[in-house]
């Protein structure tokens, strides 16, 4: 058969299957967040990228935004050995898990200005001594609190349970303060928080796993108390995420609450909110031997192992974490950038809607979720204990030592007895 | 042609077996392949997390650990509680409207198309429905049984290790016991109907005739309106799923959550696929004592 007859064949074949014989190189994939103003940015940015680099074409799939469902199907394509997307967008709770797991490559001389990303940020993108993926914006836990109803924020747990009782009891407002309870990971951030502000840990600096020494009962004692018959969290908390805690604090029915920062945007509008300029934010306080701490979430750039691209991939995860692309990123969608030198920039000032000294001190105590590739196992443990001493089905001691216990057996079981150090 | 009905000869023979070979090919590829394949996986070591593991083969490992893992004991326990009382409330309930749907002599069609509505519905769907009434804020049973004064007003349903049940059991007695009913009424349409007038005419109220005639014939069709129920009910993962998520803890976890979690979200596919294994062999085995044990008793009584 001719040449010319094959492709002819070819292309009628094509015809009925939908699709175009190969023409030029194949593009770059980059995968992520990509709704509403997110997806213009998002497509504006990689547009300036397809500029500098002519020739090169980025196609842009979008995963959905719920971090489980997003996470399953990373987990099937790159476990597949897929080629694409060449780069994707990961929470930072996955970087360690997809690292040891060899589906992304090591970022270490890909990137300029290593040192210039958020310490916390940092520590979350490696993996065994190596970088394997770029910092590309962070979240932070904030407390949220009711200028109308309190002179200034709290400055310690105990000066905020009480501020937080007193109100429930004159009856100024329904709930103290409001968390995300519900079984899953929004819980484990909260409770870290509660957690550093007694002084303790999930796991030391060296991996031993701590979470059942006195500070951590302690940290969830008060939790388990504060939603008691005397307490300011409303039991029904146990079964709310980051929008059912917002929505309670934006019809004005909490004094204080525990959110992320992109609820500042949503509360100010008068159109829907209660508590339109009646709010601020500080820090989530410490109690004494503890001190301030604030769970750092948000995403971070990697790629894909079996890129046939490598190199324009780790330009493009260059490109979008540079400073101008975080600042326009801060911009569009008051997302916190993950570098250090923006926040001494005045340009970010004007760009975040949130009090920029407040944002920067919580950062300042921005703590990352252990690092380690069976995190998720780790957090559903934890997740699980947890609900159970809050909804009263165990003692906050019995919790945390059996939920200790199976997390050494976990790490045990992985070949991780200390977390850090792959084998 | 005298032959005894029932048997065949050679060619008759070899022809049924080339038309029964396509149901049966289809048969293995989806469901015989599929669980060797999952219970040949329970027998390694696999997590996708740790790649450095490999995939050794651990023998009953797996199986080992889940007998030690409290968590699956009670997701056990969860799932055969659940299973039991879902399916008691369902029989009862099915068994009341069928005799209601047998006695009634007009709109017999419009009836039963209404009882089957919440049947159709998919069960994700109907989930959501019940979660939404249960909710604390402004939930329909909530509020209302708030003003009734019969439960707190910081009440939640789904915060209590036990009140979680209800809403799980409600809606899957909701949604189950029109199927049930059907089945049962299809049972009571097959009774002849000369028993109950011969009976009648020799005097038997109504309660008599319902216990010494109706009852025992619908027997049979109870059972295996239970049989289905139970088998569905040992596998529920949809519910509990999207009502309570297994919490608070893991109080309403059953074993197919449990299984999913371990395969979905920890990538522990080996462990996974033990707990899969083991909903199959409860299911697996509650079916072969049903059978045994009620299923034939029954059957051989009913000619006599």
């Amino acid at each position: 058969m001719s040449s010319r007859s094959v492709r002819l064949l070819l292309l009628l074949a094509c015809a009925g299957a939908a699709c175009s014989l190969p023409e030029g190189p194949e593009p770059l994939t980059f995968s992520g967040s990509a709704l509403g103003t997110e997806g213009t940015l998002v497509r504006s940015q990689l547009a300036r990228f397809e500029e500098r680099h002519p020739g090169v074409r980025v196609e842009l799939r979008v995963t959905p935004d719920a971090a489980d469902q997003r996470h399953q199907l990373y987990v099937q394509w790159l476990n597949a050995r897929v080629r694409h997307p060449d780069v994707l967008q990961l929470d930072v709770i996955w970087t360690a898990e997809f690292a040891a797991a060899g589906w992304i490559m090591s970022l270490d001389d890909a990137l300029p200005d290593v040192g210039d990303f958020l310490p916390a940020a940092l520590a979350a993108a490696q993996w065994n001594g190596g970088l394997y993926a770029a910092p590309w914006f962070v979240d932070v836990g904030l407390l949220y609190w009711r200028t109308d109803l309190l002179p200034e924020a709290p400055r310690s747990l105990p000066e905020l349970g009480d501020a937080a009782r007193h109100a429930v009891s004159t009856g100024a407002v329904p709930f103290g303060l409001v968390w995300q309870g519900a079984r899953y990971e929004g819980l484990v951030t909260v409770f870290l928080e509660h957690l550093g502000a007694f002084g303790g840990r999930i796991l030391a600096p060296d991996g031993r796993v701590t979470v059942d020494e006195p500070a951590a009962v302690r940290a969830l004692t008060f939790m388990r108390d504060a939603l008691g018959p005397r307490g300011f969290v409303p039991p029904s908390a146990l079964t709310w995420q980051e929008e059912q805690v917002r929505f309670a604090f934006q019809n004005g029915d909490a004094m204080f609450m525990r959110n992320w920062p992109y609820a500042w945007t949503l509360l100010a509008d008068s159109a829907r909110s209660r508590v339109a300029g009646r709010y601020s934010i500080a820090p989530f306080p410490s109690a004494a031997g503890g001190e301030i701490t604030a769970a750092l979430g948000g995403a971070q750039l990697a790629v894909n192992a079996h890129s046939a691209n490598p190199s324009l991939a780790r330009d493009l995860v260059a490109f979008l974490t540079a400073p101008e692309q975080m600042l326009e990123r801060a911009r569009f969608v008051s997302q916190l950038p993950a570098r250090q030198s923006l926040y001494e920039a005045p340009a970010l000032a004007d760009a975040l809607p949130l009090p920029l000294d407040q944002v920067r001190a919580a950062l300042a105590a921005a703590r990352p979720r252990p690092v380690t590739p069976v995190y998720s196992e780790l957090s559903e443990i934890l997740q699980v204990h947890l609900h159970r001493a809050l909804s009263g089905q165990e003692t906050p001691a019995t919790a945390l030592r059996d939920a200790a216990a199976e997390i050494r057996m976990l790490l045990a079981r992985s070949g991780l007895a200390a977390p850090g150090t792959a084998p | 042609m005298n032959r005894p009905a029932g048997r065949l000869d050679r060619t008759d023979a070899r022809v049924a077996w080339l038309l029964m070979a396509p149901a049966f090919l289809v048969m293995i590829v989806v469901a015989i392949v599929p669980i060797g394949m999952t219970a040949w996986e329970a027998l390694h070591v696999h997590d996708l997390r740790l790649p450095w593991l490999g995939r050794p083969f651990s023998g009953l490992d797996n199986f080992v650990e889940a007998a030690q893992d409290a968590r699956f004991r009670g997701a056990v326990v969860h799932t055969l509680g659940f299973a039991i009382v879902s399916v008691a409330f369902e029989l009862v309930l099915g068994v009341a409207f069928a005799l209601l749907m047998h006695s009634v002599t007009r709109g017999r069609g419009p009836i039963r198309a209404m009882v089957l509505l919440p049947w159709a519905v998919p069960t994700v769907v109907a989930a959501l429905v019940w979660r939404f009434l249960f909710e604390s804020q402004g939930g329909l049973v909530s509020t209302t049984l708030r003003d009734a004064g019969v439960v707190a007003a910081s009440f939640d349903w789904f915060v209590h290790p036990w009140a979680a049940w209800v809403p799980i059991v409600v809606a899957d007695i909701w949604k189950t016991t029109p199927f049930v009913a059907l089945l049962l009424l299809a049972g009571l349409q097959a009774i002849d109907p000369s028993l109950d007038e011969a009976a009648r005419v020799d005097g038997a109220g109504a309660a008599r005739r319902l216990f010494t005639i109706t009852l025992p014939l619908l027997a049979p069709a109870v059972v295996v309106a239970a049989a289905f129920r139970m088998l569905d009910a040992l596998r529920i993962f949809d519910l509990a799923y999207v009502l309570t998520g297994g919490g608070p803890g893991t109080a309403t976890e059953p074993l197919s959550l449990y299984a999913f979690a371990t395969v979905m979200q920890r990538l522990r596919f080996g462990y996974g696929a033990a707990l899969s294994i083991s909903v199959f062999l409860l299911t697996f085995a509650f079916a072969l004592v049903w059978v045994r044990a009620l299923g034939r008793s029954l059957v051989e009584k009913e000619p006599a």
